[in-house]
């Protein structure tokens, strides 16, 4: 028995080191590795009717992956435009909805964390609760304000501001405020905890020195915030760009999100290997992208998620 | 001077800040108690209670209330277990290993959950086969599937939630517990675990509720037992009725509820802690006379206020009968949509007459004309407000009537029948 | 009152990976005896503790309790209970509920627990604290109900890990005396752990001094003051004043060094240390600031020595005179204060004188650090 584990049993005790080894390797490798491989495996493969799995037929292939490039076999275009143009809005998109839930929580995060007093509770409890709420209720909310019958509508067509309901949906805007407002305090709490910890005579000294407010914050706060931001940003860009239930519910009909291409194929189309390569697709893609992020801005991975 | 000025614009920004985080969810409770069948703040038609009635008969949302219980229930058991060892591990394991292992174990709060109930669904498929089980399997259970998927991601929140708690623990407590005689199982039970209980709760609580709100990995794997969040999408995307506003509001009452009352606890036990430091022998020997439960308690006052509007609101509604106002409501809807139609016919011929005329110069233009002021019309003949039931007979018809120039439901003979 | 058990360490190592914490120490701890381990923090006696106790297996070597090897035997059935040196209350229970936790663990009803633990907090002097959490006491009473709970398990040895080092000097002068006294009530095997040279002698039947891992010497207090090994315990236990040189005679039981700046002086080599010491070796001879008085001016030889006051300091019981001594350090001399009238020697160069019993040889080594 390694020294690791021998000292691991003699600290835990036999029974309780087995139970939380035993818990560890079940969700590290049962549910967090062998599935991942899994359904790489998977998407190399063709789709076949359950009798025909493992059969002579069964055998590794790019087809799934070259059908978001080219398209289905013999078809009429070159490429397969319309897949290639929802993954790429969706990256688009989701990186736009991240960098407007930070312009819009980073002040607010920066507010809660350097302010004292029992308000900021209440701010707390009055930033959590929305979090609480179903996301389908969420984006329900927003629809029912985005409307074109909506609050939004009502109002602007009141004021006389449009002649005409503006749609919201079909232009997307719902959808981006949907996004955003849904990971809001995915974008705050990381800043927020980073910015309490922040000496506020830093600050003080900064302002002593005759630094301008902008100064102080890009100089001073910022850099020291650096790793709240980029966990923040990450979960924000991971999480808008795998959304599901806010483009389905929020998205016109024809601005479809990456995400309800994968869900198309897997629950109308029925081919999972199809899906599970557009699932890999979206999972290497993303990963790639918040590590090249991660590299241009010098932020480690081991400061996601503190 | 522009010290003021900062103030203002901050509060300014504030009060922005959170109207677009609570608005929303204040606008969809009020839509709740509105008789108009799409749910809008505006017109305000009638204050009524029929959507809630209306939501406590629906049997595929109390079904899905159940089946989001019983996953809720094993997601928190398995995901409290796993991020707790998950942590226990992360505190213990050897400094080589650490890096990797942390990666791995946080990696799932960072994929996106579509693509935890793919692997999930692909993966327990997969073993399924292997072992040569049926469709039936208990490994191709809708609620074991959602419970293993959820559990994947929520259990690394509980990780988070449970290593703050426990990178405070001070082994030597388990040390003493195992000194004095106690087994690694008893020192686990008496010592650790209730010194991580906060924690727990805390991580339980966060379980639950991610697990009940979970749509994109649950969409995959629920099987035969769609979830409450399930039922609401299918709902929400077919065909938006104020019911659901209904369920909205119950579900932020009692979030508000539940952060009220937790609120009040924590300044409860604040207070407590407070009087026993200064408490003497006698006092803790004997009855210590506490701060009655509202003395300072802010939350505590609010909580109650809380219950007693609770409980008058649902008094209303069982005496309130807006049957009449309802009536009121229609028949006028009814007289303005007999007028608009007469408008409509008269508008129709014109056009008609306009594009024969039109056909006559150019010949063969498709499409007619936009009208130009279609402003009014979207609101009234949007069929939903006129059939208050409609929305069974006519699942498309929620949909904005963007595709079909408003006037798309006008025309549309069941809207008017149902009236 | 019964013998008690005892513990012995027979060629015991421990290492962490490639560090050596504790390097072939051999201990025979006699049941009943108050032992101290004494050594400055990092020399390894926190290891032995935790290895006594069982969270440590030995890397080489044995702990025998009551002749009996520990190997493989966990903490929770060893006849030990250790005291740790943050206490480590368990902060969640009340007073009474921490004394009587190994009760706990042993199925006794809550009625049982209770009244033992108000013979306990009898004994240590805190009756009626029992429904207090162990936040709201001071620091004194913590460190008795930590005493407290680890006696109600009724070990065999009692493990103490620097207990006293988080309390204040008055508490900690006389909770040396109260420990002492629950000692000899309880009549079990203390072992302590301090880097505290004035609890260890005050308190233990006998004392190991270590350091870097080794055991330098084990004796009674008394001795290891009067005759030390080595210059590590010479210097760490007390205080001391050293010469270096190298040995030029050796006459029996005692030599002669030469120094550099005090010229030849004479010793007693240490009873350990006698028939090993050679002439040419280099040694180091130590003499205690009480040992040292002031000789008439002008006399000279191998006990004397003469050196100019830097300054004087006036202690209450004795004065103190500091001079310039060997090698740029301090040599400090002692005179009680009998009420003689007492003259200032700032800036004047006096002799002091000792008797060669009172100084002690032993080869040079490392001091301890100030």
């Amino acid at each position: 028995m390694p020294k690791f584990l021998k000292e691991f049993f003699n600290r835990n005790g036999t029974g309780m080191g087995l139970a939380i080894l035993g818990l560890v390797l079940f969700w590290t490798i049962g549910l967090i590795i062998l599935p991942q491989l899994s359904m790489l495996d998977f998407s190399f493969r063709p789709n076949l009717p359950p009798p025909e799995i493992g059969g002579p037929k069964d055998v590794y292939t790019l087809e799934n992956y070259k059908y978001l490039i080219y398209g289905p076999e013999g078809g009429s275009q070159d490429y397969n435009a319309v897949d290639l143009r929802v993954f790429f809005r969706t990256l688009i998109a989701a990186v736009c909805v991240t960098i407007f839930n930070l312009i819009i929580c980073y002040p607010i995060a920066y507010y809660l964390g350097q302010s004292k007093g029992s308000h900021i509770r209440i701010f707390a409890i009055m930033l959590i609760i929305p979090y609480w709420i179903n996301e389908i209720l969420r984006a329900f909310a927003l629809r029912i304000i985005f409307g074109e019958t909506g609050v939004l509508n009502t109002l602007f067509v009141g004021l006389g501001i449009f002649d005409t309901p503006f749609d919201f949906i079909r232009n997307d805007i719902a959808l981006y405020a949907g996004l955003g407002y849904a990971y809001i305090l995915l974008m705050i709490f990381p800043i927020y905890n980073v910015i309490e910890s922040l000496d506020h005579n830093q600050i003080e000294a900064a302002r002593d020195l005759g630094a301008p407010w902008w100064r102080i914050h890009w100089r001073v706060v910022i850099p020291y915030a650096k790793p709240g931001i980029s966990s923040g940003c990450t979960m924000v860009f991971m999480l808008s760009a795998g959304a599901l239930a806010a483009p389905q519910i929020l998205g016109g009909p024809s601005s479809l999100w990456f995400t309800q291409l994968i869900y198309q194929q897997f629950n109308d189309n029925n081919d999972w290997p199809q899906g599970a390569a557009y699932a890999i697709v979206l999972l290497v893609t993303c990963i790639l992208f918040v590590l090249a992020v991660m590299r241009l801005f010098k932020v480690n991975m081991g400061d996601i998620g503190k | 001077m522009s010290g003021s000025f900062l103030r203002v614009s901050i509060w300014a920004y504030l009060v922005i800040f959170f109207l677009y985080l609570l608005g929303p969810l204040v606008i969809m409770s009020v839509t709740a108690f509105n008789s108009s069948a799409f749910p809008r703040m505006s017109p305000w038609e009638c204050l009524t209670f029929q959507w809630f009635d209306e939501l406590f008969r629906d049997q595929r949302i109390l079904n899905g209330i159940k089946n989001s219980l019983i996953i809720g229930a094993g997601t928190v058991v398995l995901s409290v277990a796993m991020g707790l060892a998950g942590a226990l591990m992360l505190t213990q394991i050897w400094p080589k290993l650490r890096a990797t292992y942390y990666t791995v174990i946080i990696a799932p709060i960072l994929i996106p959950g579509v693509v935890l109930g793919i692997s999930t669904l692909v993966f327990w498929d997969r073993i399924n086969r292997m072992l040569g089980l049926g469709a039936d399997s208990v490994l191709s259970n809708g609620v074991f599937l959602t419970v293993i998927g959820q559990s994947t991601f929520i259990a690394s929140y509980c990780m988070l939630v449970l290593v703050a708690r426990l990178q405070r623990y001070d082994v030597a407590l388990t040390e003493a517990a195992l000194d004095l005689g106690a087994t690694h199982a008893q020192a686990f039970r008496k010592i650790l675990l209730p010194f991580m209980r906060p924690a727990i709760a805390s991580a339980a609580v966060l379980a639950f509720l991610a697990s009940f709100e979970n749509y994109n990995t649950t969409t995959f794997t629920f099987g035969e037992y769609p979830t409450l969040t399930i039922e609401l999408a299918q709902k929400v995307r077919y065909g938006i009725t104020p019911s659901i506003s209904a369920l909205a509001f119950i579900i932020v009452a009692l979030t508000v509820f539940f952060a009220l009352l937790n609120e009040a606890k924590l300044k409860r036990q604040e207070l407590v802690a407070a009087v026993r430091k200064n408490a003497t022998v006698e006092e803790l020997a004997g009855k210590i006379k506490l701060p009655s439960f509202f003395a300072g308690n802010a939350a505590a006052v609010l909580v109650v206020i809380f219950a007693v509007a609770t409980i008058t609101v649902v008094g209303t509604a069982t005496a309130y009968d807006p049957a009449q106002c309802v009536a009121n409501v229609r028949e006028q809807k009814r007289l303005e949509a007999e007028q608009r139609i007469q408008e409509l016919r008269q508008q129709r011929e014109e056009q008609r007459k306009q594009r024969e005329a039109e056909e006559a110069e150019q010949g063969g233009a498709q499409s007619a004309p936009r009208p130009s002021n279609n402003s009014g019309f979207g609101n009234v003949f949007a069929p939903n407000t006129l059939g208050g039931d409609s929305e069974e007979t006519q699942p498309q018809s929620e949909t904005p009537p963007s595709s079909n120039d408003g006037f798309g439901g006008a025309f549309d003979p069941n809207s008017l029948q149902n009236d | 009152m019964s013998a008690g058990v005892g513990v012995d360490l027979e060629n015991l190592w421990i290492r962490f990976g490639d560090f050596v914490a504790v390097r072939d120490a051999n201990v025979n701890i006699n049941g009943g005896d108050f032992f101290s381990f004494l050594g400055p923090s990092g020399c390894g006696k926190t290891t032995i503790l935790r290895a006594v106790s069982g969270f440590l297996d030995p890397s080489e070597g044995r702990v025998l309790i009551g002749g009996k090897d520990m190997l493989g035997i966990g903490p929770n059935k060893r006849p030990t209970a250790l005291i740790f040196q943050n206490l480590a209350l368990f902060p969640l229970m009340k007073v009474w509920e921490n004394i009587t936790f190994s009760m706990e663990i042993k199925g006794a009803s809550a009625a049982q627990r209770r009244k033992r633990a108000d013979e306990l907090l009898d004994m240590i002097a805190l009756p009626g604290q029992g429904d207090k959490l162990p936040s709201e006491l001071s620091g004194g009473q913590r460190q008795r109900v930590a005493i407290a709970r680890a006696l109600c398990a009724e070990p065999d040895v009692l493990l103490l890990d620097e207990p006293l080092s988080a309390l204040d000097l008055k508490l900690r002068q006389h909770m040396r005396t109260e420990l002492r006294e629950i000692q000899q009530r309880v009549g079990i095997t203390f072992i302590y752990i301090t880097h505290d040279q004035g609890e260890a002698l005050t308190m233990s039947d006998n004392i190991a001094v270590m350091r870097d891992g080794v055991i330098d010497q084990i004796a009674t207090g008394k001795t290891i003051y009067n005759d030390p090994n080595t210059a590590f315990a010479a210097s760490f236990v007390g205080e001391n004043n050293v010469f270096r040189g190298k040995i030029k005679q050796v006459m029996g039981t005692e030599a002669m060094i030469a120094t550099n700046r005090s010229g030849d002086l004479v010793a007693r080599i240490s009873t350990a240390n006698q028939g090993k010491m050679k002439e040419g070796d280099d040694a180091m001879l130590f003499i205690r600031p009480e040992a040292l008085a002031i000789a008439p001016d002008g006399a000279t030889g191998d006990h004397y020595v003469t050196a100019r006051v830097k300054h004087e300091e006036f202690e209450g019981n004795v004065f103190n005179i500091f001079t310039q001594g060997d090698g740029g350090k301090e040599i400090k001399v002692s005179i009680p204060n009998h009420g003689q009238s007492f003259q200032d020697h700032t800036g004047q160069s006096i002799t002091l004188e000792y008797e060669t019993q009172n100084a002690v040889l032993v080869p040079a080594g490392e001091l301890a650090a100030e």
